[in-house]
């Protein structure tokens, strides 16, 4: 039995835990080549024990914290534990073996101390390419075959010898190999630099003290958990929506229903209800995206790191008190070879539905309905040389509003925190030109006293002919307001051709491959987020702000929030009018109590 | 070896440094006249709300002080907080913006990253309180094109004016102009400018291609918003430090501290006060690099602790470190000018031990501050903190608190420690105090290790330097932490960034955006990088010409920063003196392998390397600080340094009587072997046993472990 570390060395150690999962991750981005690891930071990074348990985790992008736990298992289906060696190095994405989805690759190297198998040092970055059917993004294929390689646990490092077959093997068989092969090395970078981190600390502080003082900090993390959890009323909660399509069979909208269950201090996520899987990639691996959204929720609405000053260890333990239920065959639990790389907005409106169904009784921590989404747009083309060019790119959207606040615009919400690119950057670099990128000014923001974010529109013109596949859903099913408050708005595509500007089409949220030519726009507007409360309880003077930073119009400000303003020549225009708006707000609350 | 100390040309100057910190105001005066040599310190409360007034009461106290007539003074150099607390408690100017049709909100979307990954109610600072309101972000139909930058759109002139007489009748104080690709191509913004000139005479009015003239359009654009929201408001406080000055009978040039490390005119402050917002922390670092060189170590590592934070720098082979300019930020806004590489970290002497909901032991990043202080102050604060530690522990001796200048009450700490921690976790007040101390060093060991480690620097080859107040207690833990060679207690341990301001130098640096693949570059790529280090080259003379530098007291630095093809991070790669050929790019590129490999573990050797920005460094020498040196001691057991012997914990747990020195009665070659407590005004050094501790020629104190014989 080893003793319990007591709190000082227990401190200590947490820190250098934590210290060394960060470094991993900016190493592995500083380093590596896309732009949607470098800039968007799509990765993750950390430490895991023998048993496959998360010990610390870069705080990079939520889809990948917590996710390595099943690529670990689903390694150990083709390389069990005692076939690790000091210096191997195993390449892994299969989505039916753990992986978060295909694109997701992890690097996973085993940590060794004094000739014993101690745990692991892996990361997970999205690639690119891997060679799927179309460019960079996947939508509508027959099954996972489709997705490009699949990588099930394979050694690319034997007692530290590549396998330059395997190498090669991926450098042909990637539309970019000039970026994936400089990201994958920046993820082995990454992964030998856990090692040895790890190792150091092993040999400070001794093995049994450093692992026990790991059980310690998941059970605190459990512990900090459950204590919130507790505090629900138990119970049955659920919500329900709906998604667009699975990208082929337009017009069939795909139910999603989420019960959470409140027993004590544990829950139980139940998909129970949801669509079953669909014939298109727009299905959601279990072990890598479903559980893992799940965890997000949980960690986000009751250990919120901005209203709860001392920070939780990032570790299993936040995760042991959450149980994830999705019936086999269904959208987030799809039997192979139905392929599942088109995943993100489904464990979005997973993590909302959540929020959605305990918001009655966690008043002070929800939201109103987010926008929930992602617009995921993989532009290429192929240069005159023959080469190539991918670019993904990631669109935020908005949230809802909260109990003490306005939801946040034009951001990155829920599931995904990445970085946007720089245009001018890429101005320099692709056949691509960015028109127009700044907040919707075609909608009015979801009413409420705390209103909704506004969402994004970014439109991106083509130089040269070429494709994109977009991977987005949510134009249909706007985000909710909440206690009194409005919806907000669905997305929109839309395309134009430059030299025509007045003919636009619309387009569903998701397609692939579609062809352009040279002087095409496409144009994301995001969803954006629904109302918190009684718009009538909104402070005059912010609706006046909404005014003169132009989210709404005076006309708006009377008919949603009951506010009057008058002209004034100040240069900014508009004045409140105090007594009209008392006035007005009476009328409206007698004319809606009658 | 240690150039700037040598250099000794004073011509009798009297020189002054005025560094203001959240508390204090602290002043050096070096006084060289007559072929004498004399260094006096001082000390004021800081004014926050206008913090010229202690420097101008400070400065006329410091004169008395050394028996020197204002009026004397030749030169008074100036390290503020006052453009970075302007931002942090936002309390800029009301800007104007004229941006691209189609792209208002560039510095409304930032990045789009948020602030926090596992959070809901998260605040996003750059949208709840933005440096510029979208109601004054205007745009205008324009269009530049990349990658060579052609008008595809010109610009509409009369939609510029519309807008800057709208700011006008708004009653705006700058206004910015930053539009698209101008890295590329500032035709645009420079008409822009001129016309908003026009309109308004008297506003304060930049572009976003003057302040930085770099790729990357949120950081650029955030910048120049940065420099117009800090501009008015930082050139008032300047003026009106300057009439105050003149009001008092001080004639002498002021110049003030830049983040990078330099010293700049105040002329050139106003044009540019994005460039001041480090400008506080920086002379700590630049006294720590004097410090070095007086004591012949080129390699240190800087810590500044103070009540609520600590700041953390390197120094390699003598040279400041550069922050990556991905990483320049203030207040989570981007500001893309160079700044040292001072990481801040919420620990020091006032930060709270607690137990939190879950029972984890916690120290910091919540601080006492100054009011209440920590418990043994008595002025209030209950909860136990760091400075409550080190008097339980013996460490700090209550009477002789900041000399005996203010009482403090070791029974207070006691109680705090006790109450709070001593008897929830079931340990003896010691053992809960050394927790204390354990806990808040591994935090700046940790943020020492992710500066120094994690950027490939092997601390066993470096000094540390502990300084600010607290820095010389926690000094020598530190030091076997991180495993560094030795550790040094500078001599004025409590005004080091004073003194840095002492032995700095003009500096300005000039960037362009100049996106060239090195490894393929033929004669015209070769030609237009060296034209366009020409024109930056031209730009630093001009600047130095204005300042009136001579020709042998000037330098230039070029530098290149780069990646290699298809990164998006760039690193800093020196350029060799003399054309810009083949051979010069060469260097170049295996200038980058090095750093690459140092700060990422890893280089590539086949990839194609390009050039992002390229930087000229502009440095015009000024006279530097040169203390004094000490008698020769050479005593092995200083007696008549010896005051009294008391009790201390030391780390291990044990209670060493254990003898305190004072520092004044030192002479140089003395050492001090541990257990061994020394003291000074504002500063103690802790001497654990097994250790050693040595004064240097100056005055500053080497501590290292006890040779074993």
């Amino acid at each position: 039995m080893t003793e319990t570390v007591d709190p000082i060395s227990l401190q200590v150690i947490g820190g250098a835990l934590h210290a060394i999962a960060e470094q991993m991750g900016t190493v592995l981005y500083r380093m590596s080549y896309s732009s949607i690891i470098r800039e968007s930071q799509d990765l993750g990074a950390g430490l895991f024990d023998r048993d496959f348990n998360t010990l610390a985790e870069s705080d990079s992008t939520p889809m990948h914290i917590g996710s390595l736990p099943g690529y670990l298992r689903g390694i150990e289906k083709s390389v069990p534990l005692d076939d690790w060696k000091p210096g191997d190095l195993v390449i892994h994405n299969h989505p039916y073996f753990g992986a978060s989805h295909s694109p997701d690759i992890a690097i996973v190297m085993p940590v060794f101390h004094e000739g014993a198998l101690v745990g692991f040092s892996a990361n997970t970055a999205h690639h690119v390419d891997i060679g799927a059917a179309t460019p960079g993004l996947i939508i509508d294929v027959p099954d996972m075959y489709a997705e490009g390689m699949l990588f099930n646990g394979l050694k690319l490092y034997e007692e530290g010898r590549r396998n330059e077959a395997l190498w090669r093997y991926i450098q042909g068989n990637t539309r970019v190999p000039g970026l994936v092969m400089g990201d994958l090395a920046a993820q082995i970078a990454s992964a030998e630099l856990g090692v040895r981190r790890f190792q150091e600390l092993l040999t400070t502080y001794g093995t049994e003290t450093v692992m026990q003082a790991t059980r310690q900090l998941m059970d605190y993390s459990e512990a900090m958990l459950r204590r919130e959890l507790a505090k629900i009323p138990d119970g049955e909660y659920v919500a329900e929506g709906f998604m667009d399509d699975d990208g082929r069979n337009r017009g069939q909208h795909l139910p999603v229903k989420v019960t959470v269950r409140i027993t004590g201090d544990s829950v139980e996520v139940d998909l129970t209800g949801s669509s079953a899987q669909v014939p298109t990639a727009f299905n959601v691996p279990f072990e890598g995206s479903t559980k893992v959204a799940c965890f997000f929720a949980f960690r986000a609405l009751l250990l919120d790191t901005y209203t709860n000053p001392d920070p939780v260890p990032a570790n299993e333990g936040s995760f042991r008190p959450v149980k994830v239920t999705a019936p086999r065959g269904s959208i987030y639990n799809p039997i192979a070879p139905a392929a599942a790389e088109a995943r993100f907005t489904q464990i979005q409106r997973v993590v909302d539905l959540i929020i959605k169904a305990l918001a009655p009784v966690l008043p002070d921590r929800c939201t109103a309905g987010n926008a929930a989404t992602l617009s995921f747009a993989a532009y290429s083309g192929v240069r005159r040389s023959g080469d190539y060019w991918v670019f993904l790119e990631v669109n935020e959207a908005a949230m809802g509003g909260r109990p003490a606040s306005d939801g946040p615009d034009t951001v990155e919400e829920l599931m995904r925190n990445t970085r946007n690119n720089p245009l001018e950057d890429l101005g320099m670099h692709l056949p691509l030109i960015c028109d127009r990128y700044e907040m919707r000014d075609d909608v009015f923001p979801g009413a409420g006293k705390f209103r909704g974010g506004m969402g994004v529109v970014k439109s991106q013109r083509f130089l040269e002919p070429g494709s994109i596949t977009h991977e987005a859903d949510r134009h249909h099913d706007r985000p909710w307001g909440i206690f009194g408050g409005q919806e907000g708005h669905g997305g929109k595509v839309e395309i134009h051709n430059a030299r025509n500007p007045a003919a636009v089409t619309q387009h569903p949220a998701k397609f692939s491959g579609l062809l352009t030519a040279a002087g095409d726009v496409m144009s994301y507007l995001s969803p954006c987020g629904g109302g918190y409360g009684d718009p009538l309880e909104r402070d005059p003077g912010k609706v006046l702000d909404d005014i003169l930073d132009d989210y709404i119009t005076p006309e708006h400000a009377a008919d949603a929030y009951g506010v009057v303003v008058m002209a004034v020549d100040d240069g900014y225009g508009w004045a409140l009018d105090p007594a009209a708006t008392t006035a007005l707000r009476a009328e409206v609350r007698s004319r809606a109590s009658t | 070896m240690p150039e700037t100390m040598v250099r000794t040309g004073q011509r009798g100057q009297v020189r002054v440094g005025v560094d203001v910190g959240g508390s204090f105001t602290d002043f050096v005066l070096d006084d060289h006249r007559g072929g004498g040599q004399r260094v006096v310190v001082h000390k004021v409360p800081s004014t926050p709300h206008d913090q010229s007034i202690a420097v101008v009461e400070g400065v006329l106290g410091l004169c008395r002080r050394a028996d020197v007539a204002p009026s004397d003074i030749n030169v008074l150099f100036h390290g503020t907080t006052v453009a970075t607390n302007m931002v942090i408690e936002r309390k800029g100017a009301e800007v104007g913006m004229i941006t691209t049709r189609g792209f208002r909100d560039i510095l409304h979307m930032a990045r789009h990253k948020r602030p926090h990954n596992f959070s809901l109610q998260f605040d996003v600072p750059w949208q709840s309180a933005p440096l510029i309101k979208r109601r004054n972000r205007l745009v205008v139909s324009e269009r530049i094109l990349p990658p060579d930058g052609r008008i595809e759109t010109p610009l509409d002139e009369a939609a510029v004016r519309a807008a800057a007489e709208l700011f006008r009748k708004r009653g705006l104080d700058a206004v910015v102009i930053a539009f698209l690709f101008s890295f590329l191509n500032d035709v645009h913004e420079r008409r822009a400018r001129d016309i908003v000139c026009e309109v308004m005479p008297d506003a304060y009015v930049c572009t976003s291609s003057e302040v930085v003239n770099a790729i990357r359009e949120y950081e650029r654009f955030s910048t120049v918003a940065m420099n117009a929201y800090i501009g008015p408001h930082t050139s008032a406080y300047l003026r009106q430090l300057e009439g105050r000055l003149r009001g008092a009978g001080i004639d002498a040039p002021v110049r003030i501290m830049q983040s990078n490390g330099g010293i700049a005119t105040v002329a050139n402050s106003i044009a540019r006060p994005v460039g001041l917002l480090l400008s506080g922390p920086a002379g700590g670092v630049i006294g720590g690099r004097a410090t070095g060189e007086a004591c012949a170590v080129a390699n240190v590592i800087t810590i500044d602790i103070g009540g609520t934070s600590a700041d953390i720098s390197v120094i390699r082979d003598g040279q400041l470190t550069i922050k990556n300019p991905r990483d320049t930020q203030v207040a989570l806004l981007p500001v893309l000018v160079p700044m040292l590489d001072i990481d801040a970290i919420g620990a020091g002497g006032g930060s709270i031990a607690y137990l939190d909901a879950g029972g984890a032991f916690r120290v910091g990043p919540r601080s006492a501050g100054a009011a209440p202080g920590p418990a043994c102050y008595g002025r209030g604060g209950t909860e136990p903190t760091v400075t409550d530690a080190q008097v339980v522990l013996g460490r700090l001796d209550p009477d002789r608190f900041l000399g005996g200048d203010l009482q403090i009450d070791s029974e207070l700490a006691r109680r705090a420690i006790e109450t709070h921690l001593a008897v929830p976790l079931g340990l003896s007040v010691t053992d809960a105090a050394l927790g204390v101390l354990r806990i808040i060093n591994h935090t700046m060991a940790l943020a020492i290790n992710a500066n120094s480690v994690a950027k490939g620097i092997d601390p066993r080859g470096f000094t540390l330097m502990a300084f600010g107040g607290a820095g010389p207690l926690h000094g020598v833990a530190l030091g076997e932490l991180i495993s560094a060679r030795d550790v040094i207690s500078p001599l004025h341990p409590g005004i080091t960034a004073a003194i840095g301001l002492l032995v700095t130098e003009l500096q300005y640096e000039y960037t362009r955006s100049v996106l060239i693949v090195l490894s393929t570059a033929g004669a015209a790529e070769l030609a237009r990088l060296e034209a366009a280090f020409t024109e930056l080259a031209a730009e630093g003379a001009a600047q130095l010409d204005s300042d009136g530098i001579p020709m042998d007291q000037r330098s230039y630095q070029r530098i290149m920063e780069c990646r290699y093809v298809g990164q998006g991070f760039e690193l800093r790669a020196r350029v060799p003196d003399g054309p810009i050929d083949a051979e010069c790019l060469q260097a170049v590129i295996r200038d980058l392998y090095d750093v690459h490999k140092q700060v990422y573990g890893h280089a590539f050797d086949d990839q194609a390397v390009e050039a992002v920005t390229l930087r000229l460094i502009a440095r015009g020498a000024t006279e530097s600080l040169s203390l004094p040196a000490l008698a020769h001691g050479g005593r092995g057991d200083p007696a008549d340094a010896l005051m009294y012997t008391r009790d201390t914990v030391f780390d291990d747990g044990r209670a060493l009587p254990t003898p305190r020195y004072g520092r004044d009665r030192l002479l140089a070659e003395d050492t001090v072997s541990g257990p061994a407590v020394i003291t000074q005004h504002n500063s103690t050094t802790i001497v654990p046993p097994g250790y050693v501790a040595r004064v240097l020629s100056h005055g500053d104190i080497v501590i290292a472990k006890e040779a074993r014989t």
